[in-house]
């Protein structure tokens, strides 16, 4: 693998709180992505897993250790498309915010910037005058992932998100998410608590366990022989799930 | 099919009127609500006099007509002071948090905790009354609540995701404040302005009814007010019609403001 790592971190260790109330988070972590790879952190909910993507996006800044971000500002796409999106602008605002943030002044590139990136999303450029109540969930979600990926950033953080959507949709967003990957040459970092979402869109999977790494691997090896018992724990879990 | 809002068309129904009543009264009155007439002390209402005479036989409509527009200027000057200065310390302390937002909270609830009529009193007695001093009294005694209102939607809203997603972005934290969390608490800060009008009307109508108002040769619905006191019940119309506007101007602007809240869906 002679690929150039986009996010390198080692030995990492996370605090939350001050003075006696500070509470380790992350313990040792050890994670890579490479340019255009795509790696799932599955765990329970606690396990640390967003605690490491705040690291990454510069939210948690209390850490020991080392953490090397290759990428102007790394961008998310939350969980939750009806809390992500500014409900009292329009959607052609809440898409050209992010371009107005990093200095592009003139109206009509910002325009042809989202245009562009409606094409990519899939998204009708009739629906720009709409406020996010307007949209259906998926639409949102679609609106989502355009502020993300409009001001060029190449790694982007996705945390759980196809969770809060029904399973057609899933399907629908996670497909789209692997084809914007393959245009624009994307890194993921995907947080996930659904081993089977993981599956689809991952090549590689990291898990997390009481703010640890207990296993990490390509998806196949990790779904086909577990070593560890937490990650066989997962995994009966979201067979049984899926029946 | 939307049911209509009843609170928002009558109030804003009411607001309009008392609004072209007030501006009538600022390029036209039907007598100078100054002159003074021996022959017609206490004249009941009559056509020539709709809402009749005071004791000095000065014409109560034209008075009220002109009164009721330096309450309305008053109340609009004072709501604006403490709305501007509560807006921007109310985001600040609910968007920073920390210890100098407590510590200007702990501020607030002490000019909070004494009587605002007599707080105000105090001031004027100070400074001296008049117009200006009354609008820069009031007005700071207004700051404290706005600023708690503005302060609680803030906290409701910054630890949202779009605020973050704000932030990832790399936007200002003032451009966050203003143009992004702002916007969404506009309903609650639109329906607390109404209630604060009302209070406003309220406040300055009492100071003058005290006798600490603006200075007694302007009309002023709570001079009249007080005037009236000592003969209700010989020349009742004399309290009825001040009364009746100041009723009428609060009573439009509390339904709009009822309105608004029913509209939002904002639990009052």
């Amino acid at each position: 693998m002679a690929d150039k790592l986009i996010l390198q971190a080692s030995h990492l260790n996370s605090y939350y709180g001050r003075g006696k109330a500070r509470k380790q988070i992350l313990r040792d972590v050890s994670l890579s992505l490479s340019q255009g790879e795509a790696l799932g952190i599955v765990g329970e909910s606690g396990s640390g897993k967003s605690t490491f993507a705040k690291c990454v996006l510069n939210m948690v800044t209390d850490i020991e250790g080392a953490l090397i971000v290759h990428s102007q500002r790394p961008q998310m796409v939350f969980q939750d498309p009806y809390s992500s999106l500014n409900p009292a602008k329009t959607v052609g605002w809440i898409l050209e915010e992010p371009l107005r943030a990093i200095g592009i002044r003139d109206k009509e590139q910002r325009k042809k910037r989202v245009e562009e990136m409606l094409a990519l999303v899939g998204f009708s450029p009739s629906l720009l005058p709409r406020k996010p109540a307007q949209l259906s969930g998926g639409q949102r979600q679609r609106v989502a992932i355009a502020t993300a990926l409009i001001p060029g950033s190449k790694l982007i953080v996705l945390d759980e998100p196809v969770s809060a959507l029904d399973v057609t949709l899933q399907a629908q967003i996670l497909r789209l998410l692997a084809d914007l990957q393959q245009q624009l040459g994307l890194s993921y970092l995907f947080i996930s608590h659904d081993l089977a979402v993981v599956y689809q869109l991952c090549s590689r999977v990291a898990v997390m366990s009481g703010g640890r790494i207990v296993e990490q691997g390509t998806v196949d090896d990790l779904y086909d022989n577990p070593q560890h018992p937490y990650t066989k724990q997962l995994l009966a879990a979201s067979l049984a799930l899926d029946g | 099919m939307k049911k209509r809002n009843w609170y928002l068309t009558v109030g804003g129904f009411l607001t309009l009127t008392m609004v072209a009543y007030i501006l009538v009264g600022v390029f036209w009155t039907p007598y100078n609500p100054s002159a003074i007439n021996g022959a017609d002390r206490y004249a009941p209402p009559s056509f020539l006099h709709p809402f009749g005479c005071d004791h000095l036989g000065r014409d109560i409509f034209s008075r009220t007509l002109e009164g009721a527009s330096s309450t309305l200027t008053i109340a609009v000057a004072v709501l604006a002071v403490g709305f501007i200065f509560g807006l921007i310390i109310g985001a600040l302390c609910g968007y920073y948090g920390g210890s100098a937002d407590a510590l200007i909270m702990r501020l607030c609830d002490t000019v909070t905790a004494f009587p605002s009529i007599l707080l105000a009193l105090v001031v004027i007695a100070i400074i001296g009354r008049g117009k200006y001093n009354i609008i820069a009294a009031l007005g700071v005694l207004f700051i404290p609540s706005f600023s708690r209102l503005v302060r609680g939607e803030f906290l409701k809203q910054r630890d949202r995701d779009y605020v973050k997603s704000a932030k990832l972005m790399g936007v200002s934290n003032l451009r966050i404040i203003f143009i992004h969390i702002l916007p969404n608490t506009w309903p609650v800060l639109l329906s607390g302005l109404t209630i604060g009008f009302n209070n406003a009307v309220l406040s300055e109508a009492s100071m003058s009814y005290l006798g600490i108002g603006v200075s007694p040769s302007e009309p002023s619905l709570g001079y009249m007010l007080s005037d009236a006191q000592s003969v209700l019940f010989n020349a009742p119309w004399y309290t009825a019609f001040p009364a009746l506007v100041v009723i009428l101007l609060i009573l439009g602007v509390g339904l709009i403001g009822e309105g608004i809240r029913s509209q939002m869906g904002v639990a009052s």
